[in-house]
């Protein structure tokens, strides 16, 4: 264009053939600049195309968040955290009268993390070379949709994730999810067969911030998340096509996600970063700390276990806590600095780190799947008749690797070693059914004492699953109350709402972006104290 | 390309030479000159029945014309009021001050593309608003001086503060998602639109409004939202011109949300058992009772503040007084081959939000010179910079005063450093920091530079032809430094009480951005004349390109206290980078004809390429075509009535494509940075959560307008009348879906949105005497009808703007654009809200329904000015009305509850107004369950029920507000002399003097927009400062 005015201002003699010879060129040469002149639309910002090695790391690391917020939600809901002195306005999360307002990111933070995955499911079809990162991406679908059906029981599912072939999905039912997840995993495994055999399969690689790169391991969790679909579906009439499972066996170590966490702008282990410190040193929460009722379960109350009680907790036993709901002036200690969760006496932000229990530090990995939750699954699928495994086997096998959890540091090391540790226990709860298993006669007996177990394994480690397994089979057993001593014998709010005998509610709402957007296919309807999981008791 | 080719070519083959001259003789001398006592040239003098002895002033406004005495000399000049004169005595000079006329029918103006038409021509609709007018209120924001003067503009200061935000939107939303706003052209060339807010208002020579897409389709595919074409100060011929002027204006807080005064400190969680605390923000306390209560927790040296238990006026008075000083400076000048203007203005204000300061520079040069007798050069440079230090936290600091009990004065608190009772660690409240520390602790420092030029050459070869060449400039040099200081508390305050209290971490981040905006334009004009019929037709080209970067850079847990250094934090320091470059070709041809002077047809086409889509679609061309006609020189039965002096009627139609998007919107992105990533030299990539249809299409805006212009009574009533029609198709939506398609957004062509209505302006000069006395009364009204006719099948509504339970401004099928979406409570067939048959409490709607249109059906802009010799008074009024305002503020304050509705039931058992309960069987009207607790937390007030049903805070949007008065006086030459100065005028001036909100509306400034000026999702008000009224003086010295 500057090139056309030049020409006509610098003309010197008005002539019109002059200027339409110079017209004509100007415009000749636009046309043929033009097209590369408006070229220009290529993105120098964000990346337009990419690859699974790429995609997964993130993905992963993207769960780790995700469940870090379930874990959140679990706390709170099944009885692990309680509202701490000075602060108010806890709304919902107390009276359990949920709106569509509420833990919403457990909706959408899911979703997210579930488009990644089959973006690689969709990317690596058709392409064998890819099967490995297929097959994980299949068996990760699997957890975040297993994580959605145990929240929400109905949800989008056959039809999710199809982007703009698809804006209004339709719900399929929780349990023909259920059905279809545990499908999923035999296809899950059947493509790292597939890989396994193929020439030239790309490995995972660094992109395998789980197992780095080990497929037996990412078998073994395959089957057991089907463990843990079957067990918890069967009962509730799932159909399931196939209960046996792949020879890989089930997990037995703890399936911990790790990029290499550490303390630094968005890179702590999310759970220490919501719970302890920020990287910069700086108090993480502050408004909740431990319930009166879980303390119950290592202050001798029901179970004596002062090793994990002090490995957990910040001056264990005479840790901060609260019944949820008590808001009454006086009786709610405060939460202190780094919170009760840190169990070390240092107590400055930017030199915390290197604990045990259930936040450890920032570098920790973030746990996937513990084997405690393995074996205490393996425990009562061996007791319920779904396999045929030694229950007393997996039930000690469980309560083994749940010390060994909550007592390793950050840096590997123990703070009491495991062995001596579990002994010592068994010795002060030879009486406790909850720990030793051979007192437990009945097959209801035997699944409290591994519910319980398994509920202060989660503690804080994954306490969606012991919120989960609360709802599922009423363990650990609570009675309600309001007056002072009940804070013990229960972990429902003292100012719930709830309808329920319990008191507790037995869900949470569609999130509000689904009845704007996808109203019509939302069932209605639906009461936190009423609309219970397919699953729940 | 190929017919753009042979168009140019016939164009240009069509040209042919036309000339003229004329004559001069006489013996009587005088001199012409405007109301600004500026020498006027080439007015026409004639004598009254001699036509033919007709002479025109020179550059000096001076001439000489042979008459003899009792003669009456005829003086006329475009733009002016006639005058006719006597002569009695052929020796003395005739002085003559010509007036404004108001049929300003032949007055020749800039319209789009630069290019200059008589008014009488257009037939399409427009205003202009002249410097006098537009600086009257002395805003320093021209957008604030156009406020409530235009018919079909609405102008919304979207936030208060030192620089308030403007939306400038003409006829209404057209494009859901994408941008309404006017373009803004400054000296003919596109600018951005902050440019506005960047311009001294004494450079504004005129300000023209286009309302219609029509009349601003030579601009291209930026014109579908109208446009406002501001012209800058030239210098004049023969006139040297110095004036420096200063002026002083105070801002105050003008008006506030309606608190209760009953009720103090004291909360549920842990007032409820002890009814007054003496740390509680919220008031649920007991009742006033004007005793001294101790407030806040003991010191560690064991002092307790106390205060007396009783209302106060705090919340209002912790807005201070602002001030704002101007400081001016022209210099303007000319002769026969050239002319120059070159001003400067200094801005300095501060603002009603305690520490807030802003200020602005800015420094004209405009010039023309003449090379040659066939060469036409001109200049227009402007430099503005302007610095911000301003808090970052002003919702944040608003609704924590808001959230302070009145029995707690606010400004107790605002030495935080010496009163040991306010400082970080002490102050009285655990929960919210003191508001006076918070606003000096998160600090933005920003600055802008802002360099617009431009330069045109005309060269006009022959006779009515002109070729203009035209380079603009437009490039913004920005940089910001945000940062927040730390503050630690002493471990007796962390220990002592159960107050969880955490440290404050300090942390920086920095920006810096450029934008360097080039606009070239390229045309022939060639205007000829055979016998009754005029012809002038214009070709030419334009060539756009906008490039932007934008870099950031942030440091967290800054370790060196006060050291606000990106290298000073610990851990990565945060970065990010964005840029942008966009182009754009448009070729246009534009022809107007014209017939004996009374009927015009103006037909313009444009074809525009742009980089933003795909290059299947990348192309679109858009007609516009206008007639207009001068029934009262055509029609000899108008001609000749007594009645009506002029009556145009006009008629225009258009279509104008917009490409509403973004660059590189055409593709979906990955995120690189999720999750913390990269973890050292492992990558990690997201799927970005927005979907992009595949073949993404501009968007097309087709209108039709017509009306008249009528004056009557010798233009003692001037009037103005249009109706008009636009529908957007194709809608470039950016639309929330739902998150289990795997993405959150998706954009996509879609929808259909009309608007239509009409335009009116009407004034009357009741009083013209010939002493000087010259009373004006008028307005403007604009009637407003802005639906959305259809999005999709799939997205029958939009989300425009929302809060997080889903309260927002939506575009919806078949509503009004934008329509308020929300929470209700559940009601029964007759409307009662349906309370439960045990506690008497209400329910929540399950889902969002429609609680009122946000935009203005009705909008009265009132005017009136009194002339009086050297006296003059001004005001402007608006009123607007017809439409709904969410105000969210009022959640935060039914929390804290310090608002006025808390305690409409004393605090006590209440039972539901206007309730129903299920009786097992039916629906009974509720006269005796009540609500059970009557206060705060645990009682009704504070609940999810009360707080989140947004039907409470609903309020009309209506208003009138004193938009500006000023009095302006020119001190009379006995006074000043005539040595120095040429005038001196004095002024008192002030804006926003009053408002006057609806009843109903006791929040805040329903202009406000809690979304944005951006956005397009109007009517939630948010927390910003109060709106303010300005009041101050001027004084101007002309030498």
């Amino acid at each position: 264009m500057s090139m056309l005015s030049k020409g006509l201002v610098n003309h010197k003699i008005f002539n019109m053939k002059k200027i339409n010879a110079i017209l004509f060129a100007g415009l000749a040469l636009m046309a043929v600049s033009c097209k590369k002149y408006l070229d220009v639309n290529t993105n120098p910002n964000s990346a337009t195309s990419t690859t699974p090695e790429l995609i997964l790391p993130q993905a992963l690391v993207g769960t780790a968040n995700n469940l870090n917020g379930f874990n959140s939600y679990g706390a709170q809901l099944g009885g692990y955290a309680a509202n701490a002195g000075g602060y108010g306005g806890f709304g919902t999360s107390i009276s359990y009268n949920f709106t569509s307002a509420d833990q919403i990111g457990r909706w959408s933070a899911t979703y997210d993390n579930l488009e990644d995955y089959q973006y690689i499911l969709n990317f690596t079809k058709g392409q064998p070379v890819y099967s490995y990162f297929a097959g994980v991406a299949q068996i990760m679908r699997v957890i975040g949709f297993q994580l959605l059906v145990d929240a929400y029981n109905d949800v989008p599912y056959t039809d999710a994730l199809k982007g703009s072939d698809n804006l209004t999905p339709t719900y399929t039912d929780g349990k023909t999810i259920y059905k279809s997840l545990a499908t999923e995993l035999d296809s899950a495994i059947a493509k790292i067969n597939v890989g396994a055999a193929f020439p030239g399969v790309t490995p995972l690689g660094a992109a395998d911030v789980v197992f780095a790169g080990n497929m037996t391991k990412w078998k073994q969790l395959a089957n057991t998340i089907k463990l843990r679909l079957i067990v918890r579906g069967k009962a509730s009439g799932v159909a399931f096509a196939n209960t046996t499972f792949s020879a890989d066996g089930f997990l037995t170590t703890d399936a911990l996600i790790n990029p290499a966490f550490k303390r630094d702008n968005g890179r702590q282990n999310p759970k220490w970063n919501t719970w302890a410190y920020s990287y910069t040193g700086g108090n993480a929460t502050l408004s909740w700390i431990p319930t009166r009722f879980i303390v119950t379960f290592y202050n001798g109350t029901k179970v004596i276990d002062p090793i994990r009680g002090a490995a957990m907790y910040y001056q264990y036993p005479s840790v901060a806590t609260n019944r949820l709901g008590n808001e009454v002036s006086g009786t709610m200690p405060s939460c202190p600095s780094g919170g009760p969760w840190y169990p070390s006496t240092a107590r400055v932000g930017a030199s915390a780190g290197n604990a045990s229990g259930a936040l450890k530090g920032p570098s920790a990995g973030y746990p996937l799947m513990t084997a405690a939750e393995a074996y205490f699954l393996r425990a009562e699928a061996a007791v319920v008749g779904i396999t045929t495994e030694v229950a007393a086997t997996m039930f000690t096998s469980g309560i083994t690797s749940a010390f060994n959890y909550t007592l390793l540091k950050e840096d590997g090391t123990l703070v009491t070693p495991v062995a001596a540790a579990v002994t010592q226990y068994s010795t002060d709860n030879q009486t406790n059914p909850f720990v030793n298993f051979a007192l437990n006669t009945t097959t209801a007996q035997k699944v409290e004492a591994i519910i319980t177990q398994k509920y202060i394994a989660m503690n804080y480690v994954n306490s969606e699953e012991g919120w989960n397994e609360y709802r599922r089979t009423g363990y650990p057993t609570i009675v309600w109350g309001t007056n002072a001593a009940s804070d013990i014998t229960t972990f429902a709010s003292v100012v719930s709402e709830s309808t329920a005998a319990d008191k507790l509610p037995t869900r949470i709402v569609y999130p509000s972006s689904e009845g704007q957007y996808n109203g019509t296919n939302m069932p209605k309807g639906i009461s936190p104290f009423t609309s219970k999981i397919f699953w729940a008791k | 390309m190929k017919k753009i080719v042979s168009f140019f070519t016939l164009l240009l083959l069509g040209l042919s030479l036309v000339a003229s001259a004329q004559a001069q003789d006489g013996s009587v001398k005088g001199k012409i000159t405007d109301p600004s006592s500026n020498p006027l040239e080439s007015v026409t003098i004639s004598i009254k029945g001699k036509a033919g002895k007709a002479v025109v002033t020179n550059a000096r406004g001076e001439f000489e014309i042979k008459a003899k005495s009792g003669d009456v000399i005829l003086i006329s000049s475009v733009g002016f009021k006639s005058e006719e004169v006597k002569v009695n005595n052929v020796n003395a000079k005739i002085n003559v001050t010509l007036k404004e006329a108001v049929n300003q029918m032949d007055e020749v103006i800039v319209t789009a593309g630069g290019i200059k038409t008589k008014r009488k021509e257009i037939g399409t609709t427009g205003t202009i608003i002249k410097a006098d007018n537009l600086v009257a209120g002395k805003a320093v924001n021209i957008a604030g001086g156009l406020q409530g003067k235009v018919a079909g503009l609405q102008i919304n200061a979207t936030n208060g503060g030192v620089n308030p935000s403007f939306r400038i939107v003409l006829r209404g939303q057209r494009s859901l998602t994408g941008n309404n706003q006017a373009l803004i052209v400054l000296d003919n060339v596109i600018v951005p639109s902050e440019v506005l807010g960047n311009l001294n208002p004494e450079d504004v020579a005129d300000v023209n409004v286009l309302n219609g897409a029509g009349a601003a389709a030579l601009y291209g595919s930026s014109a579908s939202n109208g446009a406002i074409i501001v012209t800058t100060k030239k210098g004049k011929k023969g006139t040297n011109a110095v004036t420096v002027s200063q002026t002083m204006m105070a801002e105050h807080a003008a008006f506030f949300p309606k608190f209760q005064m009953k009720f103090g400190s004291g909360g549920g969680a842990y007032g409820y058992n002890d009814p007054f605390a003496y740390y509680e923000n919220q008031s649920y306390g007991p009742a006033f009772d004007g005793t001294m209560r101790v407030l806040g927790a003991p010191l560690e040296d064991g002092s307790q503040d106390s205060t007396c238990y009783c209302a106060t006026s705090g919340h209002s008075d912790f807005w201070e007084t602002g001030m704002t000083k101007q400081t001016d400076f022209s210099v303007s000048g000319g002769d026969d081959n050239s002319t120059f203007y070159m001003a400067g203005q200094y801005a300095d204000i501060t603002g009603t939000t305690p520490g807030d300061k802003y200020n602005r520079t800015t420094f004209r040069l405009n010039g023309t010179r003449k090379i040659g007798n066939k060469i036409n050069v001109s200049y227009n440079t402007n430099y503005t910079q302007n610095r911000y230090d301003i808090t970052t936290a002003t919702g944040s600091v608003y609704d924590n005063m808001l959230n302070m009990p009145n029995n707690v004065q606010v400004t107790r608190y605002k030495d935080y450093i010496n009163n040991k009772f306010a400082t970080f660690n002490d102050f009285y409240n655990p929960w919210y920091v003191n508001p006076y520390w918070q606003a000096a602790a998160y600090r933005s420092g920003v600055r802008n530079d802002y360099l617009v030029a431009n330069f045109e050459i005309k060269y006009s070869p022959i006779k009515g032809l002109d070729l203009v060449a035209r380079q603009g400039l437009t490039t913004r040099n920005a940089s910001n430094k945000d940062f927040n200081a730390a503050y630690k508390y002493t471990a007796y305050r962390k220990t002592t009480e159960s107050f969880g209290k955490s440290d404050v971490t300090a942390n920086v981040s920095d920006g810096s951005s450029y934008s360097t905006n080039l606009l070239s334009d390229i045309y022939s004009q060639y205007q000829t004349k055979y016998k009754d019929f005029t012809a002038n037709v214009i070709a030419g080209g334009q060539f756009r390109q906008d490039q932007a970067q934008s870099i950031g850079v942030s440091g967290a847990g800054l370790v060196v206290p006060n050291l606000f250094n990106v290298a000073n934090g610990v851990g990565t320091p945060g970065a990010s980078e964005s840029n942008s470059l966009v182009r754009q070709f448009g070729f246009y041809a534009d022809a107007r004809f014209g017939y004996k002077g009374y009927a015009f047809l103006h037909a313009t086409g444009r074809r525009d390429w742009v980089s933003i889509l795909d290059p299947e679609h990348n192309t679109f061309f858009y007609p516009a075509v206008d007639l207009s006609f001068i029934a009262s020189d055509a029609i000899a039965a108008i001609k000749n009535s007594k009645t009506i002096n002029y009556l145009k009627v006009r008629a225009g139609w258009s279509k104008v494509g917009q490409a509403n998007l973004g660059a590189y919107a055409l593709k979906p992105t990955f995120g690189s940075t999720a999750y913390g990533f990269p973890y050292g030299t492992l990558p990690g990539y997201t799927v970005g959560n927005s979907l992009v249809s595949n073949s993404l299409k501009p968007e097309i805006t087709s209108g039709y307008e017509f009306g008249f212009d009528m004056n009557l009574f010798k233009d003692k009533v001037t009037s103005s009348v249009t109706y008009f029609s636009t529908i957007t198709d194709d809608q470039t939506v950016s639309t929330a879906v739902s998150t289990t398609t795997g993405f959150t957004a998706m954009t996509t062509n879609t929808g259909q949105t009309y608007s239509k209505g009409i335009e009116a302006t009407l004034h009357v000069t009741p009083i013209d005497q010939p002493n000087g006395l010259r009373v004006t009364v008028g307005g403007n009204y604009t009637y407003l009808d802005n639906k959305v006719n259809f999005i999709s099948s799939a997205l029958p509504r939009l989300a425009l703007a929302t809060y997080g339970d889903g309260t927002g401004a939506y575009a919806v099928a078949g509503q009004t654009f934008p329509m308020i979406m929300g929470f209700d409570y559940k009601r029964d067939a007759d409307g009662r809200v349906i309370v439960n048959s045990v506690t008497g409490i209400p329910t929540k709607s399950d889902t969002i329904s429609y609680l009122g249109g946000a935009n203005p059906v009705h909008k009265l802009g009132l005017d009136g000015s009194v002339e009086y010799k050297k006296f003059r008074l001004s005001i402007t009024l608006e009123y607007r009305g017809g439409y709904s305002a969410y105000q969210s503020m009022g959640s935060n304050l039914d929390w804290s509850g310090t608002s006025w509705r808390t305690a409409i039931y004393d605090r006590k058992s209440f039972i539901f107004p206007n309730s129903s309960y299920w009786d097992g069987t039916k629906y009974v009207a509720n006269t005796a369950i009540s609500i059970g607790n009557g206060n705060g937390n645990n009682g009704y007030w504070t609940d999810g029920i009360n707080r989140g049903t947004s039907t409470n805070y609903m309020t009309s949007g209506d208003f009138w507000k004193v938009r500006e008065v000023a009095l302006s006086y020119d001190l009379p030459t006995s006074v000043i002399g005539n040595k120095i100065f040429k005038g001196v005028t004095v002024s008192v001036q002030g804006r926003n003097l009053f408002v006057f909100m609806a009843k109903d509306n006791y929040y805040s400034d329903p202009e406000y927009s809690d979304a944005g000026s951006g956005s397009n999702g109007m009517g939630l008000t948010g927390m910003q400062s109060p709106p303010s009224r300005f009041y101050g003086a001027s004084i101007k010295f002309k030498f």
